[in-house]
């Protein structure tokens, strides 16, 4: 069932065996698994099918230095279907070091090990339609793959393990009907909760207070709540939260907020590879269920250890769009289609440095030069992306050259003073607006400085190139365009010590009996990979305790008073 | 002991002529009904094989006005029997209609997905009245040769006009080999002790629509499986299938050689979004159905379909 807030009676209140709040990724997985499990199910979304304007406005708030972190109504969409109706679909799960708690990483370490996962992605894999749980070349093919670059040996890197491209699946769109039809869920759009309330004890959430853009106001009691906010609101509906604790829920500890940590991504440097061209390989392969598939360069784990640094992966890039002296028509013809390309993807794609009319006459003279190549390029964007349902994931430019730049997606460290907290301006639902203050720390420029280096000394020394970048401008260039977008991570993250944790391996927060937390803000720590696949297996983990928990009854649908 | 004389109506057709096939191949058995001279739908020709054999299966395919005038005649001509010959009828899991969720022999019949269903449900109630009936409800056969679904779904996702269906191929897929269907029947035709009673006819723990295009496209060589748009779905279905259906008869009725294109129907593509799963249970325990594993199923399909062209 689907129902819009606005049309329920003032005042109404509606009570349910679980109640989920957030209509993202992790809130419709969970909603998804409860279908028909024996349980009255109440999925809560502030914003509805469709972007609208007021509702994402409700993400308006402020950031501490707008060169490090986008604004927050940038990068995450309120509408059903949450931020994946506008994701890349890059899957991959975690790697087992990420779950270590490493001595070289201070504040590392999850609450278990990659094992406890395994058994949950393989069908978050196929919930994101990312094909089988196959990341490297030799599960996921059974015949073999030209090589990345013909006769690199690597030392340093694997060459073999690979990222899978979701559709990319808007989790609304593709699971909507589903939910409409399920007797035992009732969906209710443009339903923001503004507050949840504890008992007096304080140990168990009693009601959500919810309201419409249109002012309805009503509440919904449940035997558990669910947080699947993103991890920015996760932090803002706990934070916002202090009617019985003025901390805010699960804050006894001021950890809330803290160690909010997004990816440290980039692109950088110069190689031209010597090898002949076909022996350079960096697009995408597809796999037998139609799905693109791409490799990586991904720093192995021991080399991790050995150097004291975070996760990194890295892969051959296209020369950066915005310096016309690359004298590619395709390039500059993305950079003429600036105003074309949504915020989000163009904010990385050209940055947001303003280019002087000569380098705009220098593209255009690109692109006049090279009118077929993009004339093929506009084709293709158009037939395997524009058009299509499973899109060609993102822009690969084969280089007559074999010139190339890096780019890499690395791990970002738990630092408690990278944080989200609450502001004094309130949205016109009356919640406090948030402020982010993204902080990077040495580890993470030690973590890419010396990914690159080792990077540049394996080209070296497996003759395949020589690696040209100034490691002066490291730094710089890993912040050239701020925190990466989208990935919100570690601001209620998981942990066994309520002192430096917000919620228990279970993702339930600590001291309140029927309060999960569902996504990304439980992550202790960042990884290389996008988080979304794990988010789902996190989802389908706590989707799965929470039935077992109710055929053990125990007053689990129980609406508390 | 003498063998069982079976007739087998609907013997020109897939089924029935694998059905005959398989009949003959026992020792406890044998077959009428696939004489080129034997019309089932004269009534003379059908009363007169009615006396002359000892169980029938009705096996008739076809269209709605096919299914049911072969079913009035049948129980027409049978209902006076004196001897009572068990009949095994052939319906469709379409009498559940639109129900979704986990069904089985006991839920409501339906029968709302248009004449087809209708006329199914119509003929088993005509079925129901005769006292010595065996309802049988299979889901989609398939296996070598099998025409609607394995033939014409290797060809769709040959030609890629079939694959990943997204939301529209989410629906239970509900299989049933083709040997394990003609097991059933022969199964049902020699256990007295089940007259009056229907049975589903699916393989247990079916997979999705979306699921079996993808393992039969493998088992084909068909990959990389192409994820067909809603756009084009509705092209295909809506724009597309009626003048490749017109094609496909007026080539049937001249004789023409050579095949025209596979037709992807608005009926099929309302079956890959229907979420319906047959529980087989029963058949299981009282026919001692058999369920081929889906891999062996489709890699035999696929063999015989490459092999065939
Ligand atoms: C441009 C972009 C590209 C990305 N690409 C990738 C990628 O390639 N790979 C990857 O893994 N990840 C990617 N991501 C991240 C991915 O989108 C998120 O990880 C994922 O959507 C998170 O899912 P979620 O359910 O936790 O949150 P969301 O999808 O953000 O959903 C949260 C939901 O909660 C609702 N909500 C918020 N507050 C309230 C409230 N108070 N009351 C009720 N409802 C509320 C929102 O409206 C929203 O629907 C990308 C993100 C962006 C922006």
């Amino acid at each position: 069932m689907m129902h819009i807030a606005n049309e329920l009676p003032e005042n109404s209140i509606l009570t349910a065996d679980i109640c989920i709040v957030g209509a993202g990724a992790a809130g419709i997985v969970i909603a998804l698994q409860l279908i028909d499990a024996g349980l009255e199910v109440i999925l809560l979304e502030s914003g509805q099918i469709g972007p609208s304007d007021q509702a994402q406005a409700l993400y308006a708030g402020e950031v501490t230095d707008e060169h490090l972190h986008s604004p927050p109504h940038r990068y995450r969409q309120r509408r059903f279907g949450g931020t994946t109706t506008i994701w890349g679909g890059r899957c991959m799960p975690f790697d087992a070091i990420d779950f270590a708690a490493r001595d070289y990483v201070a504040d590392s370490g999850w609450p278990f090990t990659l094992q406890e996962l395994l058994p949950f992605y393989p069908q978050a894999n196929q919930l994101c339609e990312a094909g089988q749980f196959a990341y490297t070349v030799e599960s996921a093919f059974d015949h073999p793959l030209r090589p990345m670059i013909d006769h690199f040996e690597c030392r340093n890197f694997t060459t073999n393990t690979l990222e899978r491209f979701s559709c990319p699946t808007d989790f609304g769109a593709r699971y909507g009907k589903k939910l409409r039809s399920a007797r035992n869920v009732r969906v209710l759009l443009d339903a923001t909760v503004t507050a949840l309330h504890l008992n007096e004890s304080g140990q168990r959430v009693v009601a959500a207070s919810v309201q419409s853009l249109g002012g309805r106001r009503f509440s919904v009691q449940a035997g558990q709540f669910i947080l699947a906010t993103g991890g920015l609101e996760v932090a803002r509906l706990l934070l916002a939260s202090s009617d019985v604790q003025r901390s805010g829920l699960g804050n006894a500890h001021d950890v809330v907020g803290r160690y909010y940590m997004c990816h440290i991504a980039g692109t950088i440097g110069a190689i031209r590879i010597e090898r002949p061209l076909h022996a350079v390989w960096h697009g995408y392969d597809i796999s037998d269920e139609g799905v693109y598939c791409r490799r990586r360069l991904a720093l192995r784990p021991e080399v991790q250890r050995a150097q004291g640094i975070g996760n990194f992966i890295a892969r051959l890039h296209h020369p950066r769009i915005t310096d016309p002296a690359h004298r590619n028509a395709v390039l500059s013809l993305l950079f003429l289609s600036r105003p074309l390309i949504p915020y989000e993807y163009a904010k990385r794609l050209h940055g947001d440095e303003r280019s002087s009319l000569r380098a705009w006459a220098k593209h255009i003279g690109n692109v006049v030069t090279g009118p077929f190549d993009a004339m093929a390029f506009a084709w293709h964007m158009l037939k395997d992306r524009r058009l299509a349902e499973r899109k060609f994931p993102s822009i690969i430019i084969k280089s007559k050259a074999n010139l190339y730049s890096i780019d890499y997606h690395a791990e970002q460290q738990p630092n408690p003073n990278s944080r989200v907290t609450l502001t004094q301006h309130r949205d016109p639902m009356g919640v406090p607006r948030i402020n982010v203050d993204w902080r990077y720390t040495r580890g993470d420029v030690d973590t890419v400085t010396r990914s690159l280096a080792l990077l540049r000394e394996e080209f070296k020394q497996g003759g395949a190139g020589t690696l040209h970048y100034d490691p002066a401008t490291v730094e710089f260039e890993m912040t050239r365009y701020g925190a990466y977008g989208g990935h919100h991570i570690g601001t209620a993250r998981m942990g066994t010590d309520p002192r430096s944790s917000v919620t228990d391996a279970d993702c339930r927060v600590h001291g309140i009996d029927n309060l999960y937390v569902a996504g990304s803000a439980t992550f202790p720590t960042s990884s290389q990979a996008n988080p979304t696949l794990t988010i789902v297996a996190l989802a389908l983990r706590l989707a799965a305790r929470l039935k077992q928990a109710s055929a053990r009854g125990a007053g689990f649908g129980t609406v508390p008073t | 002991m003498s063998a069982l004389r079976v007739l087998v109506l609907g013997a020109q057709q897939f089924v029935g002529r694998r059905l005959c096939a398989t009949l003959r191949a026992t020792d406890w058995a044998s077959c009428l009904g696939d004489e080129p001279a034997f019309d089932e739908r004269n009534a003379t020709a059908l009363s007169d094989a009615l006396g002359a054999c000892d169980a029938i299966v009705n096996a008739v395919q076809g269209s709605p006005a096919q299914i049911s005038s072969a079913a009035q005649s049948l129980y027409e001509l049978a209902g006076p029997l004196a001897a009572r010959p068990r009949i095994v009828h052939l319906s469709s899991m379409t009498v559940y209609g639109s129900a979704v969720g986990d069904v089985d022999e006991n839920s409501a019949l339906r029968a709302d997905l248009g004449d087809y269903s209708t006329a199914q449900l119509a003929a088993e109630r005509r079925a129901a009245a005769y006292p010595n009936c065996v309802v049988l409800r299979p889901g989609c056969e398939y296996g070598p040769e099998c025409p609607d679904w394995s033939v014409r779904i290797a060809r769709l996702l040959i030609a890629r006009r079939l694959g990943d269906l997204g939301a529209a191929g989410d629906g239970y897929c509900n299989l049933i080999y083709l040997d394990d269907l003609l097991g059933s029947i022969l199964s049902a035709l020699r256990r007295p002790e089940i007259a009056g009673q229907a049975f589903n006819l699916a393989m247990p723990q079916p997979p999705t629509w979306n699921e079996y295009f993808a393992l039969f496209a493998k088992a084909l060589g068909a990959v990389p499986l192409r994820r067909i748009e809603q756009r084009r779905l509705q092209l295909e279905t809506k724009v597309l299938a009626p003048p490749l259906r017109i094609a496909e008869i007026v080539a049937r009725g001249l004789r023409l050689p050579g095949r025209t294109p596979a037709v992807l129907s608005p009926s099929l593509r309302r079956t890959c979004e229907h979420e319906i799963r047959l529980d087989s249970s029963k058949a299981r325990r009282l026919l001692g159905m058999q369920s081929m594993t889906l891999e062996t199923g489709l890699a035999r399909a696929a063999q015989s379909f490459t092999a065939g062209g």
